[in-house]
Order: structure tokens, then C-alpha cells, then sequence
């Protein structure tokens, strides 16, 4: 048992290590200049107690910032994996072209991000994007719309590219998951005289439960800490309307100079994640205690 | 014994013999970003190569990063204790620079070798000096704005070009140009430094100020909430979606014929000589019976004070910046006069109007801190264009911006 | 399962929508691609220009294109090795070893998935300018691996808990060793795990930017994202130069996956994501 106990810690041991040196020092050299007032003309950290955290709070742009990050969030994890899942359905039905269709789909994930980005503030764009010419057309808009530009629209905006290029990921799952689905109990569903929507409850759901639970908390982190979309459409504009905590972190730090107050949104960016994936995974415990006690 | 003396001595001759050649040869780590689409990158070449021969015993090695990280990219190798020998600095970056002690001063050299603020356009000079030192050269320079319009819609308006260069002859023509399909000016906000220089320029040319002498926010004063009220007015004849919208935008529309007047610098001459427009362009807006004035733009060379080959690194500045070469390794405008004059002379349609758009022309605030006033500054313009009370909003800004220090 | 021949004819309608949601960007993209430098945008915007050409293509191929490539394709398939490695043998003890530390370390790498990128990255290039690897693979891969392996432990993990103990229990009693009964046993068995981590791994390695900005400098080191970006300067974007290189980069990775997805999705199929 001993020996086990040994050969354990050998296997792990490359991983922490790796994980100690380049995640968790630099990220306490994070936390250690959250309570130091650092910038890049000040090189030389001065302890500052909470003072970073009491002005932070007290800065509009912090509850912002906050908002945007969840309402982002929460947008682009439940339409990717609606809209994933759906799809996922939908390739695994015996279709004509569904191998080509499969691979079509992936495109958007190929695209490296920072086009993806490119291309949509393109799209996007008043006069010249596919977007308002498409709308006018067709006649569901009169007047061209500032889809970035404007305060009310920019967060939808910006959701809907991130779900376009990352709904992909989440289909891949799905489809996978889908096809592990046991056919004979969805069979025996059927001679039972379920209908397709009873047997996507009753079969189906339930059996790829815990995929799905991977999938919201991959997605859920993916999209908090992702950058390059919001920062190449909008920079976090118009005025605050959609930063989230990578590109204040970004432009405090890089833009600004301002390492301490980077820092200390760092902080407080893993503070908010931890907080959302906790409560999802409490909603998650209790949707599954309901379920085993029903 | 003698024979293991004599290899001894060997190897020492050929270890000295190799680390001589060392000596010879310096490499210095060069890095520029990229700015424009014109064949930039080779001209530079030829000219780093032309450098290299006449200094065999200095290796230039040139790293270019695409403008928008360039920032990023310099930052983290600043702090990584990895920057590079000499690098081109934007005006604005040099005070912050210079204070973090990231960048040599340079004022001894300069004054040895002769080169004063006399031999380069003065706001660029002034841009690398914090406390009386002298932290880089002026490399390369531009102005903001130029208004650059399309000939047919003017006539077609029946409206006199020169009438563009004044407050009201511009909000007039905005008005007028714009119709169905067609927009007036090309105004755009979005979080860039282009939203800050233009709007700059019309503070300038209507007499106001960023910072009073004393260091304090000036926007409140009268001049420049007039300017901002005058924007806001401006801004209805600018095409949707201002607060996301860049210069670069305003050019698309500007190619295509249904923008008639877009503010750019004079660099965007030979993107318009390539196109098939009928274009003019007058130098910015003022009140009536005022000069335009304009805001400084550009690039200046630093040298590292990490850098163990300063000597080396001044001599290829001094290079980059004699008459023969300025012209040959910009695409803005040399900031050296002299070589200034040819270019434009050369490159540029009625050089002698872009001459005097250059000599009025300001220089934005030098602060070490100018990143996060210049961000003051995009909330306070994209408050503007969105309708804010410019008092109000010019107030907020300089709360901040006095909170700076 | 046979379906009705209305159900076909609604799938198929709705596939048809699939395909034209991912495709429009992705067409326009490419029809962009196709104007010629001196056609200015139209308004409103057309899907396809007047007199398509692949002068953008001529001028976007360049020689550096197949290094940028190239580093890409190195870069992400040494990160997926290691990182499936490593994280494998972690997930494995995680779920195995009796440690009485290891639900503590369990926690400590689930947050470790949370740190912001731009929060930690100026120690990081310190470490790698101390330890002389800044411009090489090395820098990117170590960077890479470290990231994503938390999440591949944690997915491994969820895939390693699900494995049947009995077959590992029954080899253990027949005398194998731990290291056996791991590469007998459980790597077949999590094969479908590995599959899904890799792709997430490759997913994340592959468009990754602020790293592979940060400790590259010359064109051999750059990978694609950052390539790419060569076409965007201070004043202006090249779209069609810019568009044009991004379907030259799309297209022969949507081949192979149009090729290996049979194979992938028989992979992840081959009976671990069971619920």
C-alpha cells in the first residue's frame, strides 16, 4: 500500500509541479501586488493594505464590470449549449450530408479567434456589414442599426459571436455523448408509445446528465476568462457597456500601466468565477438530489 | 610540461582571438511596429543594411510587431527585464517611459552630436522631454486633422472647399452633404487614441486647452466646452455608430463614395492617390478668422537602459534620423525638417499647405500618466457623441483626470 | 430507426439552416477574400463582389505563412501530448491513490483553472527569460501545457471516476502492479476521454494569442493567430489580404477533420461518456 502510495505521488508529481511554478507563483505575485500599489513608473511596491480593494469597490466601473461578466457569461454558456446540443441532435439522425455537415460545423472553431473577431466587427459594422444589409432587405430592419455602438445592443452583440464561434466545442460533446445514448432503452421507449420530446426527457437527458454538467462548467470558465472577441469588437465600449474582467484586467495592466489595480481585478475575477461555478454546482446537487428523490 | 605550456598558451591566444571578434561585432535588437500596408518593411531593410556597411562592426536585428500589441509587447518585455536596445516609442508611451527609468536620457549626446529641437518639428522635440531630459528623437510625425473631401459631392452641394476650414462653413456642409445614402463627416469615437487627437485638434483650434500651465484639467474652461458642444452638433451628420467606429471605418465609407468629408492625417494621401476619387483636403477647422490648429502625432527612438551597447545604439539613431535616411525609413512624415521638406515635396499633394498645418500644430499633454488621461478623455468624448451635457461631462472628465496626481 | 418522411423533409430543412448559419460569415469571409483591393465596399453590403479575384490570395501567400503554420501545428500537438500525458497519470492518482490530501489538491486544481491569463503573464515571461527559453517552442509548450492541464485533470478525472473498478480490481488481485493495470487497463478504457480532452487541448492551443505574442519575437517563432495579425496596422486593416490568408489556414484543417471526425467521433463513441 505504501509502495501504491509512493507510485501515486511520483505520478502526480509532474503535473503540481508544473502547475506550482506556473500557475500558482506567478498567481500569488498577483495577490501579493493586489495589496501593494505597483505600477509600471513605480516599480518599487509599496504595501498598501486593502486600499486597492476599498477604491476598486467603490468604483462604478467595478460593479459594471461585474455585471457584464455574468450577464456575458451566462448568455454565451446557455445559448452555446443550447444551441450545441440541438445540433448535436440534429447531426445524429441518419441525414444525407451528415458527415460533410459535421466538419462544416466546425468551422467557426477552426478560424483562430482573433479573426473570428475581425470578421465579426466586419459583420457587424453600420454600412458596410452582411448584418444590416441582410436585415434591410429583407425588410426586418428600416434603418440601419450600430450594433456595437450602442449601449443596449452591444453585450447581445457581442454574445452572439462568441456563441458562434464556440458552439462548436459544445456540439462536439454533445454528439458524442448522444451517440453513446443505449438505443435499446430509447427502443423500449418507443414501443411504449413515447413520442420524440418524451424520450428526449425521459431517455436521453437523463442520460447524458453529467456531460452536460462538463459542458456548462467548461464553457462557464471558457467564457469568463475569454478575451480576444470582446477586445477586437468593442474594447470593452462602448464606455463600459461590455467590459468583463479579462479586458479591465487587460487595459489596467497593458493599457494603463496600472499593475496593481490589474491585480487586484485578477483577484477578484477568480473571487467571482469561483462564486458562479459554486453556485452552479449547488443548483446542480439539488436538481440531482430532487431527481433521485423523486 | 612545455608542450601542455605551449597548447596553454594556444587556447589563450585563440580565446582572446575569439572574444576580440566578439567585441567587433555588436548585435543590437532593433523593434518597430507596423503601421501602415505600404511596402514599409523593405525600404527599412535596405536602409538598416545600408547601416550595417557603414558600421561593419554593428549588427542590426529588426523585430516588427503589429500596432495593436505593440504596446502590450514592449510592457512585458520591459518588465521581463528582456527590452529590446532601441525601440520606436509613440509620443505618448515616452513620459511613462521615462519615469519608470525603462528609457536613457539622452540629452548629452544629443548635444554633442548637434542635434536640437531646431533641426525637428518643435511639438515632436518636446514629446521626448520629461523634467528638461531628453529621453528619445524624433523619428517620424503626422497631424491630425486633415479634412479630406470628395470633389463631386462638393459640387454637387454647390459647397466652396475652403468654406470646410471653418466651425461654421463644416457644420454647414455636414448638414447639407448629408442625404439619403450619403453622410457629412466621418466623426468616430471609438476607444482609440484617433478619437482623442481629433478631438484634440478642434479643442486647440478653438483656443482651449487639455492641461492648464499649471498641470490642471483645462476642459471645463470655456474654449473647449464650446469645442465639445460643437462636436456634439457636428456629430449628427456623422454616420451611425460612432462610439465603435475608428478612422479606419471613416475610410471604408470615405472610398466608397458616400462619406463626404473624413478627418485623417496627411498620411492617407497616397491611399487616396491609389483610388479612383476626385479628392482635395484643407488643414482642419476653426472658428472664423482663426488658424486651425492640429495635434502632434508620431514616433520617437529610445534607447534602453537595459541596454549594455548605448554607443552603438546612438550611432544607428543618429543614422535613422540624418537628412539622407529620415525620408527613406517613414511612412508618416521625417521628423527631421530638412528631410521633412523633400518627402513631402515628393510624396505629398500641396506640401507647403501640409508644411504649415505642421508648424501650428500642438503637441498632446506630456504626462507620465497620459495613458489614463487620454482614457478620461475617450469616456468624456464617447459621453459627447451618446448626447451628455458637454459642461457636465467635460467636469467629470477632469475629475478625473485632475485625480491623476 | 426509421422516421417518418415529413420528420426527414423538417431535419433536413433545419440542417439547411445549420448550415447557412455557420456558413454566411464564413461565406462573406471568403467573398471578401475574393474583391479586388481597388473595389471599395458597397452599401449595402454584397454578398459576392463584382469582379472576383485571388489577387488577394497571390499577395497574402507568402513563404512565412508555412512557418507560421507549421509552429502552430507543433506548438499544439506537443501541448496536447504532454498535456494528455501528464494529466492522465494525475487523474489517475487523483481517483486512485488513498492520500488524504488529495481532495485538498483536487480543489487547488480546479481553481487553478480560474486564474486570468493576462493576470499572471509578465511572472511567467520572467520565468521564461530566466530559464532562456523566450523565442523557442519550449516557451509556448511549457505555457500551454500548464494552462490547460488543469482543466484536462478534471475532465480526465470525471472519465477516470466512471471506469468500472471491478476489471482494475480483478487484474490487481491476479498480481499486477499499479503501472500494469494502468496501461493495461485503464488507458484503453479512457481512450474516449483522451480523445475529448485532446480536442479541448487543441481547441484552446490552437487560437491562443497573448501568450505566443509575448515570448516570440522573430517571424520563425510566430505561430498563426499571431501571424495572422500582420495585416492589421495603426491606420487601417488589409480585409482582403487578412480574409484571404484565413481561408487558406481554414481549409486544410476542415479537411482533415472532414476526414478524421468518422474516426474522432468513433473515439469519444467508444463507451466512457455513458451517464
Amino acid at each position: 500500500m505504501r509502495k501504491d502510495r509512493r507510485l501515486h505521488w511520483l505520478l502526480l508529481a509532474p503535473a503540481l509541479i508544473l502547475m506550482a511554478v506556473m500557475l500558482y507563483y506567478p498567481m500569488f505575485g498577483t495577490v501579493y501586488e493586489s495589496f501593494h500599489e505597483t505600477s509600471f513608473l513605480s516599480p518599487d511596491p509599496k504595501f498598501a493594505g486593502l486600499a486597492l480593494y476599498r477604491r476598486i469597490l467603490a468604483d462604478r466601473t467595478f460593479t459594471e464590470v461585474v455585471t457584464n461578466s455574468i450577464v456575458w457569461t451566462f448568455g454565451v454558456v446557455l445559448l452555446q449549449n443550447i444551441l450545441g446540443f440541438l445540433t448535436a441532435l440534429l447531426l445524429n439522425q441518419n441525414l444525407p450530408m451528415q458527415g460533410a455537415l459535421r466538419a462544416i460545423v466546425l468551422l467557426p472553431f477552426i478560424l483562430p479567434g482573433v479573426v473570428a473577431a475581425i470578421l465579426w466587427r466586419f459583420m457587424y459594422d453600420p454600412q458596410l456589414g452582411l448584418v444590416n444589409s441582410l436585415l434591410l432587405q429583407t425588410g426586418l430592419i428600416e434603418n440601419s442599426v450600430a450594433w456595437l455602438a450602442d449601449s443596449r445592443m452591444a453585450m447581445a452583440s457581442v454574445i452572439i459571436a462568441a456563441v458562434w464561434k464556440g458552439f462548436p466545442f459544445s456540439m462536439l460533446i454533445y454528439l458524442a455523448a448522444l451517440q453513446n445514448v443505449d438505443q435499446s432503452q430509447i427502443e423500449a421507449a418507443t414501443l411504449d408509445g413515447a413520442g420524440p420530446a418524451r424520450r428526449l426527457l425521459d431517455v436521453t437527458l437523463p442520460a447524458i446528465r453529467d456531460v452536460i454538467v462538463v459542458n456548462v462548467v467548461l464553457t462557464l470558465i471558457l467564457t469568463f476568462n475569454y478575451f480576444d472577441i470582446i477586445w477586437v469588437l468593442t474594447r470593452g465600449g462602448p464606455q463600459s457597456a461590455t467590459h468583463i474582467f479579462p479586458t479591465k484586467i487587460y487595459e489596467s495592466g497593458f493599457g494603463q500601466f496600472r499593475f496593481g489595480e490589474a491585480a487586484t481585478y485578477g483577484v477578484f475575477s477568480i473571487l467571482v468565477l469561483t462564486v458562479l461555478v459554486a453556485l452552479y454546482a449547488i443548483v446542480q446537487g439539488q436538481a440531482n438530489r430532487r431527481r433521485a428523490a423523486a | 610540461m612545455k608542450r601542455s605550456l605551449l597548447t596553454a598558451v594556444t587556447m589563450g591566444a585563440m580565446l582572446l582571438g575569439t572574444s576580440s571578434v566578439l567585441a567587433q561585432q555588436v548585435t543590437l535588437q532593433f523593434w518597430d511596429n507596423q503601421q501602415t500596408e505600404s511596402g514599409l518593411s523593405d525600404v527599412q531593410k535596405a536602409a538598416v543594411e545600408r547601416f550595417m556597411k557603414e558600421n561593419p562592426d554593428i549588427k542590426i536585428e529588426v523585430t516588427t510587431v503589429p500596432y495593436p500589441e505593440y504596446q502590450q509587447r514592449l510592457l512585458t518585455a520591459v518588465q521581463g527585464g528582456n527590452a529590446p536596445d532601441i525601440a520606436t516609442l509613440d509620443q505618448i508611451w515616452v513620459g511613462a517611459f521615462a519615469k519608470a527609468g525603462a528609457v536613457a536620457d539622452l540629452t548629452e549626446q544629443a548635444g554633442a552630436a548637434g542635434l536640437a529641437r531646431d533641426n525637428f518639428f518643435g511639438g515632436a522635440w518636446d514629446s521626448a522631454v520629461l523634467g528638461g531630459k531628453l529621453y528619445g528623437i524624433p523619428f517620424n510625425v503626422d497631424v491630425w486633422q486633415f479634412s479630406y473631401y470628395n470633389k463631386a459631392l462638393l459640387d454637387a452641394a454647390k459647397i466652396d472647399p475652403a468654406s470646410l476650414s471653418t466651425f461654421d462653413g463644416l457644420k454647414a456642409a455636414a448638414e447639407k452633404l448629408t442625404t439619403s445614402g450619403k453622410f457629412g463627416v466621418g466623426l468616430f469615437g471609438h476607444k482609440g487614441e484617433d478619437t482623442v487627437v481629433v478631438g484634440d485638434s478642434f479643442i486647440f483650434s478653438n483656443g482651449g486647452k487639455i492641461l492648464n500651465d499649471d498641470g490642471s484639467c483645462g476642459l471645463t474652461e470655456a474654449p473647449a466646452v464650446e469645442a465639445l458642444t460643437y462636436l456634439q452638433q457636428l456629430s449628427k451628420f456623422a454616420p451611425g455608430g460612432i462610439l465603435n467606429a475608428s478612422s479606419g471605418d471613416m475610410r471604408e465609407l470615405f472610398l466608397n463614395g458616400s462619406l463626404a468629408i473624413e478627418f485623417w492625417p496627411a498620411l492617407e494621401q497616397p491611399t487616396l492617390q491609389k483610388s479612383k476619387l476626385d479628392w482635395g483636403f484643407v488643414n482642419g477647422t476653426a472658428p472664423e478668422g482663426k488658424t486651425p490648429v492640429g495635434t502632434f502625432g508620431g514616433w520617437n527612438l529610445a534607447i534602453f537602459e537595459s541596454s549594455p551597447n548605448k554607443d552603438a545604439a546612438w550611432k544607428f539613431i543618429q543614422f535613422m534620423v540624418r537628412e539622407d535616411v529620415n525620408g527613406d525609413v517613414v511612412d508618416l512624415i521625417p521628423a527631421n525638417k530638412k528631410a521633412a521638406t523633400a518627402f513631402l515635396e515628393k510624396n505629398r499633394k500641396d506640401p507647403k499647405v501640409i508644411m504649415a498645418h505642421l508648424e501650428n500644430a500642438k503637441a498632446r499633454p506630456l504626462s507620465p500618466r497620459y495613458l489614463e488621461l487620454a482614457d478620461a478623455q475617450i469616456a468624456m468624448f464617447q459621453e459627447i457623441y451618446a448626447g451628455g451635457d458637454p459642461a457636465a461631462t467635460a467636469a467629470k472628465a477632469c475629475d478625473a483626470i485632475n485625480a491623476l496626481d | 430507426m426509421k422516421q417518418k418522411r415529413s420528420t426527414r423533409v423538417v431535419l433536413t430543412l433545419m440542417q439547411v439552416l445549420l448550415a447557412i448559419i455557420v456558413l454566411l460569415p464564413f461565406f462573406w469571409m471568403v467573398s471578401v477574400s475574393l474583391k479586388p483591393p481597388t473595389e471599395p465596399f458597397a452599401i449595402p453590403a454584397r454578398l459576392w463582389p463584382d469582379h472576383p479575384t485571388v489577387e488577394n490570395y497571390v499577395s497574402a501567400f507568402r513563404p512565412e505563412f508555412r512557418t507560421y503554420f507549421l509552429n502552430s501545428l507543433v506548438v499544439s500537438l506537443a501541448t496536447v501530448a504532454i498535456t494528455v500525458t501528464l494529466g492522465l497519470l494525475a487523474a489517475y492518482s487523483f481517483t486512485r491513490a488513498q492520500i488524504v490530501a488529495i481532495s485538498a489538491l483536487v480543489g487547488l486544481v480546479v481553481l487553478a483553472q480560474m486564474f486570468p491569463h493576462s493576470a499572471i503573464i509578465i511572472p511567467i515571461y520572467k520565468m521564461m527569460r530566466s530559464a532562456d527559453l523566450l523565442n523557442t517552442y519550449w516557451s509556448l509548450i511549457l505555457a500551454y501545457v500548464s494552462v490547460t492541464l488543469p482543466v484536462a485533470i478534471w475532465m480526465l478525472r470525471g472519465f477516470l471516476l466512471k471506469l468500472p473498478a471491478a476489471l482494475e480490481e480483478s487484474a490487481a488481485i491476479d498480481g499486477a502492479t499499479p503501472l500494469r493495470v494502468f496501461w493495461d487497463i485503464v488507458v484503453p478504457l479512457s481512450r474516449p476521454g483522451l480523445i475529448a480532452t485532446s480536442v479541448y487541448v487543441l481547441i484552446v492551443t490552437w487560437q491562443e494569442f497573448l501568450f505566443a505574442l509575448s515570448f516570440t519575437s522573430t517571424k520563425e517563432m510566430r505561430t498563426l493567430p499571431v501571424g495572422l495579425n500582420d495585416f492589421i496596422g495603426q491606420y487601417g486593416i488589409r480585409y482582403g489580404e487578412l480574409m484571404a490568408s484565413s481561408v487558406m489556414v481554414s481549409l486544410p484543417v476542415m479537411a482533415v477533420f472532414f476526414f478524421l471526425q468518422r474516426y474522432f467521433v468513433a473515439g469519444i463513441t467508444a463507451g466512457a461518456v455513458k451517464g
